[in-house]
């Protein structure tokens, strides 16, 4: 029986900066694995797919798009650490909005 | 970078190992003694900025984003880098300010061995955040002023934004921290070239670094206002004027020009026009160890989220993401197509760039100009301001394989 490795769920939830991220998949020659090949921000399918053929068009037979947010992702790394109720660390100012400081 | 007040001047700088391999000349103490095998990564630490720029490549809000790390995640991506062997961090932005464990992650990244250095607006920078910051280690504060009072306020969406960023300036120089003033030429902001120089030398800061517009983030939103590539080219022959200048008047200011490598053909040029052919010689000598553009080579970025990115302006592609996969796999890994077209893009430069006698120094510039520019990744990069012979090599024969002369 083969041991399963440990993997951890990565959490993904609106990746995107700021624009939606698609990840992108290309099959270069037609009889080629299709492999993983980053992501593209894009507001939709259209456009991420002109985006993604701009950059990996010239010789891809296929190319697939898939939301970022909608892949569940398992590793056994990445940056893993013990988080649990750690929130983003963004001074506020006194009305939630940082400020230019006078001294 | 291009230092042309390396090239030009002789003037040692703490990067000169960095960027041209002269480490073991040079009398200022190095950042690596080895040339350097691994990039310079920005940290995009968060999207959040208390100033709404109209160049931003990072594409910075008031308002907080999600997905941002937390400090453990933070001090894991510093251990990434640190892992894969990163000589340098820029904590970037956003305003990295925002961030309440800003200077608690420059102490770690300090701490793992990496050199960390920051890109600010400046204006949350008070006395005692810049002494707090000198204390963790930090090595270095590049600040913004992209012009005079009125323009560079017009152009950081906020009223008050100079005077603060030249307060942020004089809290840095008044603890001893290392700064000097970032300008990114616009139509907007070009009268002001001069005057921001000349702040500089006033205030006491020694680095100057020129960044002409890439076409990333609200940076693509803006193409019409960037210069002419003729307008660019008078632009940075007033830098390397002025460079000059203020090193006859014994001011060692050190000079960087940044995000258009036609600029390095340009000051093999200019170095030709005005010491001859033997500095011309050597211009080109120390450029080709720098290797030109250094889009997914020598600069990498990693945004808010984690995604990787090829250089800071190029925001919009992603190699991978650092939580799933550590920093240095990712980077290495050139079983992507476009990671390696663009470490081997002299095979597939188009255009002029194809032929051209400077190819080796410049290596077709900025590709996200191209991309943005024609939709093709190999086009030749829109703001080149080369004329036919210089790229050619005209009358004066070519620079390829030192035969200048």
């Amino acid at each position: 029986m083969v041991e399963n490795a440990r993997r951890s769920l990565v959490e993904s939830d609106e990746r995107g900066n700021p624009t939606p991220q698609w990840e992108v998949f290309v099959r270069a020659e037609a009889a080629d694995p299709m492999r993983h090949v980053g992501s593209v921000a894009a507001a939709s399918a259209t456009e991420a797919h002109e985006h993604a053929s701009r950059l990996f068009g010239w010789d891809a037979a296929d190319v697939w798009l898939c939301p970022a947010e909608a892949v569940e992702r398992y590793s056994t790394r990445g940056l893993a650490t013990d988080t649990e109720g750690e929130e983003s660390r963004v001074n506020d100012g006194a009305d939630g909005n940082p400020e230019v400081q006078d001294a | 970078m291009i230092s042309i007040s390396k090239l030009l001047c002789d003037l040692d700088a703490e990067g000169d190992g960095l960027r041209y391999d002269a480490a073991e000349g040079s009398e200022k103490p190095q950042i690596t003694e080895k040339k350097q095998r691994r990039p310079v990564v920005v940290w995009n630490t968060t999207r959040r900025c208390n100033l709404y720029c109209s160049h931003c490549y990072a594409g910075a809000d008031l308002d907080p984003a999600s997905g941002e790390f937390t400090t453990a995640e933070g001090k894991a991506f510093l251990d990434q880098l640190a892992d894969y062997g990163a000589p340098v961090v820029l904590f970037s932005g956003g305003e990295p300010l925002v961030r309440d464990d800003l200077v608690e992650l420059v102490s770690y990244a300090a701490d793992q061995g990496l050199r960390p250095v920051l890109s600010s607006n400046g204006t949350l920078i008070t006395r005692e955040k810049a002494a707090a910051l000198r204390d963790a280690g930090l090595q270095y504060a590049g600040i913004s002023v992209d012009g005079l009072p009125d323009r560079n306020d017009r152009f950081r969406g906020e009223d008050g934004a100079f005077d603060a960023a030249v307060r942020g300036i004089e809290n840095c120089l008044e603890v001893g921290l290392k700064t000097g003033l970032r300008y990114t030429i616009t139509e907007a902001n070009a009268p002001d070239l001069e005057g921001v120089v000349d702040l500089l030398a006033e205030k006491g800061l020694d680095r100057f670094c020129f960044y002409h517009l890439d076409y990333g983030g609200r940076g693509a939103e803006i193409v019409d206002a960037d210069l002419t590539p003729q307008e660019k080219r008078e632009a940075v022959r007033r830098v390397a004027d002025m460079t000059l200048e203020y090193h006859d008047r014994g001011e060692e200011i050190e000079t960087l020009l940044v995000g258009n490598y036609a600029d390095a053909a340009f000051l093999v040029e200019y170095a030709r026009e005005e010491f001859g052919e033997a500095k011309a010689q050597a211009v080109y000598d120390y450029l080709e160890r720098n290797g030109g553009d250094p889009t997914g080579e020598r600069i990498a970025d990693v945004d808010y989220q984690g995604n990787v990115h090829l250089t800071q302006f190029w925001q919009g592609y992603s190699l991978g993401n650092v939580r799933d996969r550590p920093f240095g796999e990712i980077w290495e890994d050139e079983s992507n197509p476009l990671l390696e077209a663009l470490r081997n893009r002299e095979e597939h430069l188009k255009g002029k760039c194809a032929d051209c006698q400077y190819q080796s120094i410049c290596r077709g510039a900025s590709r996200l100009r191209a991309l943005a520019s024609t939709g093709d990744l190999f086009e030749p990069d829109p703001q080149c301001y080369l004329s036919d012979d210089e790229v050619r090599g005209g009358e004066m024969g070519s620079m390829v394989g030192g035969a200048a002369d």
